[in-house]
């Protein structure tokens, strides 16, 4: 049997559809171009001003320098401040965040003791600023770390690497993360069961196509409409708001895969439990919308109570999110983000697995 | 009940192979008997048609023979192949028309063609096919806009795109509007032409006597009787048919004890079987007649010469009147 001719023409034919399908796209492509138009105007697509209170219970050289880089990053205020006086700028408010350097900080850096950790606390609630702050905090604090013993006199040129990361870029891969949700969940999820309901899929078993070629290419053809569409939103971030990639566009092709995998996944589950496109329509909705406010998207997972963060952590797209922002704004490695990866690539496994063993026909 | 003997296949008397075998087809939903041991076969350039209400059966044990479904017991073999061993063997070699549209969403007639012909091993030049069957001017437009008639004979082109040897048509030309359904009705004609054999099923007595060479009747899973059309009339349904509106307080019961009367059927309509229709309307016309409520009991506003009989009507027996014989009701619920 001609397999492979038979999947290509399923497969394209459920893309071609999907790209027609209107209704569908405002919910995806069209709200995430719009969370960015939004987010665009509401912070003019420039530099975040962000302020923090630095507590240096270190106070040695190499500590007044790791602040002096933290000053140096614009948009950056860095005030010293006592531990009472900084916390309760914290609590009224009057900064974003207050970064506690420990006792021993310069002793670690410079490899003659044991190694510390920088602490940021901040107020609850959080917004995509919080973020962007710890990403700035976080570059500072690797660059030192990482530096070793030249650190210490790279402090002011080095602050100006810091990728100055704005809204827009935060948005950006946060949007991808979006698409890849609701795109992956939906359009498996929703368009599988109405062929199932409407006697499609029952049609092409009709014909000698093999059974899982008809539903390889229902999966396959879901997944390249998502990635079609997360192809349209960068081009339209990159060119019309000006978001910046930091890092490497060659490495988001991995956590977008199988990010769009994890979730082709999780919507391909739901047409195997579903009788109904009304069911499966509500069952996507109950699962997308928590998902998208607690994966990262909008504001940081750490501003989430811990219990919350624990269920948010368990789940796809946190990991989808963290993976594209640390490559997008942070410039990561593929090695930050290999456990990222290898979650996603687990909940892409388990779910075409289960999905596949269980799915009904009629 | 009838009883039908299992028919001889063709293939059992050494001659030539018959389309299609089915012998002891058993299928189970639950409690629910939906086939109960079906035996019949299919011979090569013949229609055959499966006639029964809704839930008779027929959509299932079609579904059986064309690969979609597995039996609970018996045996199928389709053009020389058993089905359930070798579905897609089979599939490569039939055409299939579903009771549903069954088309993919957003899709254009042209594509829909070359979707399915991208389907099978080997198939026909897809703008021929969309010639042939008058969809040329539609071939551009998407599938949801097209009319109830165009949308079947598009379906009955995507079932004819592999250029099958064996045609499955489940209920054609249900939901259509009279000269929709004439013109499917030309185009299963020139399928037949081309020596295809085709399987339908319908619930349109006009449909199954104007297009099959033999009907199935079929009744809760069961062949009642099978035969050619002008058989099936005169052994279940011979003489005239007298028909009129039933009306309230009918002693059927006399009617049955008038001169000529054979058989009377009341559903929804008063039917009664006689070969001599002359007397029998003779007494049902009399105005003295003591088988309806006296007329004008409230108040008479019957004019002269109006009876108890309305809507009358005297025909010769049809497919319908097989089946009222044969299950005691009507197939159009």
């Amino acid at each position: 049997m001609n397999g492979f001719g038979s999947f290509r023409a399923l497969a394209i034919n459920e893309v071609r559809a999907s790209v027609r399908n209107r209704t569908a796209l405002i919910f995806t492509l069209g709200l995430a171009v719009l969370f960015m138009i939004i987010f665009g105007l509401l912070f003019g697509g420039s530099g975040v001003s962000v302020s923090f209170d630095a507590v240096n219970n270190d106070n040695t050289a190499m500590s007044t320098s790791y602040l002096k880089a933290l000053k140096g990053v614009s948009g950056v205020t860095v005030d010293s401040k006592s531990h009472t006086a900084a916390f309760a700028d914290l609590k009224s408010d009057s900064v974003i965040a207050v970064l506690v350097i420990p006792k021993g900080f310069g002793a670690a850096i410079e490899g003659q003791g044991p190694s510390q950790k920088v602490a940021i606390y901040q107020a609850g609630g959080g917004s995509s600023s919080t973020a962007i702050a710890d990403d700035v905090v976080a570059q500072v604090t690797a660059a030192f770390a990482g530096g070793g013993h030249a650190s210490v006199t790279l402090g002011a040129p080095q602050s100006a690497e810091v990728n100055q990361v704005t809204e827009m870029d935060y948005m950006l891969p946060s949007m991808i993360a979006y698409i890849i949700l609701f795109s992956g969940v939906n359009y498996v999820a929703i368009g599988l069961v109405e062929k199932r309901v409407t006697q499609v899929l029952r049609r092409f078993r009709a014909t000698p196509v093999r059974s899982s070629t008809i539903l390889a290419a229902q999966v396959v053809g879901g997944g390249l409409t998502v990635l079609l569409q997360i192809l349209v939103l960068v081009a339209l971030g990159v060119w019309a708001f000006g978001a910046k990639n930091y890092g490497s566009w060659l490495l988001l092709i991995p956590p977008i895969v199988l990010g769009t995998a994890s979730f082709v996944g999780i919507g391909f589950l739901i047409t195997s439990v579903s009788r109904t496109s009304e069911a499966a329509r509500a069952l996507a909705a109950m699962i997308t919308f928590p998902l998208m406010f607690l994966s990262g998207l909008f504001f940081p997972i750490s501003s989430l109570p811990t219990v919350v963060q624990d269920i948010a952590r368990v789940l796809p797209l946190a990991w989808a999110s963290d993976a594209l922002h640390q490559v997008m704004n942070d410039g990561a490695g593929f090695s930050a983000i290999t456990t990222d990866c290898l979650v996603m690539a687990a909940w892409a496994v388990v779910t075409i697995s289960v999905a596949a063993w269980r799915f009904r026909w009629d | 009940m009838i009883h039908i003997e299992p028919m001889p296949a063709a293939t059992r008397l050494g001659g030539e192979m018959a389309d299609i075998d089915v012998s002891g087809l058993v299928k189970r939903y639950g409690d629910v008997v939906a086939v109960d041991g079906l035996t019949f076969a299919v011979q090569k350039g013949e229609v055959f048609g499966m006639l029964g209400p809704n839930g008779a059966g027929k959509t299932t044990t079609l579904e059986i023979i064309e690969g979609l479904r597995t039996p609970d017991a018996g045996s199928v073999q389709v053009l020389g192949t058993d089905v359930i061993a070798h579905p897609s063997t089979v599939k490569e070699r039939i055409g299939v028309q579903l009771q549903a549209t069954a088309l993919p969403p957003f899709t254009k007639v042209r594509e829909a063609v070359q979707l399915f012909a991208a389907l099978y091993q080997r198939s026909r030049p897809v703008d021929e096919v969309i010639e042939e069957f008058n969809l040329g001017e539609k071939a551009d437009a998407f599938t949801d806009k097209l009319s109830g008639g165009q949308m079947q004979r598009l379906s009955i082109a995507l079932a004819l795109i592999n250029d099958p040897d064996l045609v499955f048509l489940d209920e054609p030309t249900t939901g259509l509007d009279p000269q929709a359904r004439l013109n499917i009705w030309g185009v299963i004609e020139s399928i037949k032409g081309r020596g295809k054999t085709v399987v339908l099923t319908t619930h349109y007595m006009e449909e199954a006597e104007r297009l099959c060479d033999r009907v199935a009747v079929i009744e809760r899973g069961k062949i009642v009787a099978l035969d050619t059309p002008r058989r099936l009339i005169s052994q279940y349904a011979p003489g005239t048919t007298v028909e009129f509106a039933n009306v309230p307080g009918l002693d059927v019961e006399t009617l049955r004890k008038m001169p000529g009367v054979e058989r009377v059927v009341v559903d929804g309509r008063v039917s009664i079987t006689t070969r001599t229709p002359e007397t029998v309307l003779h007494t049902l016309l009399d105005p003295n007649a003591s088988w309806a409520p006296a007329e004008g009991a409230d108040g008479g506003t019957a004019g002269e010469g109006e009876g108890a009989v309305r809507d009358l009507m005297v025909r010769h027996g049809t497919l319908e009147d097989v089946f009222l014989s044969l299950t005691g009701r009507s197939l159009r619920e």
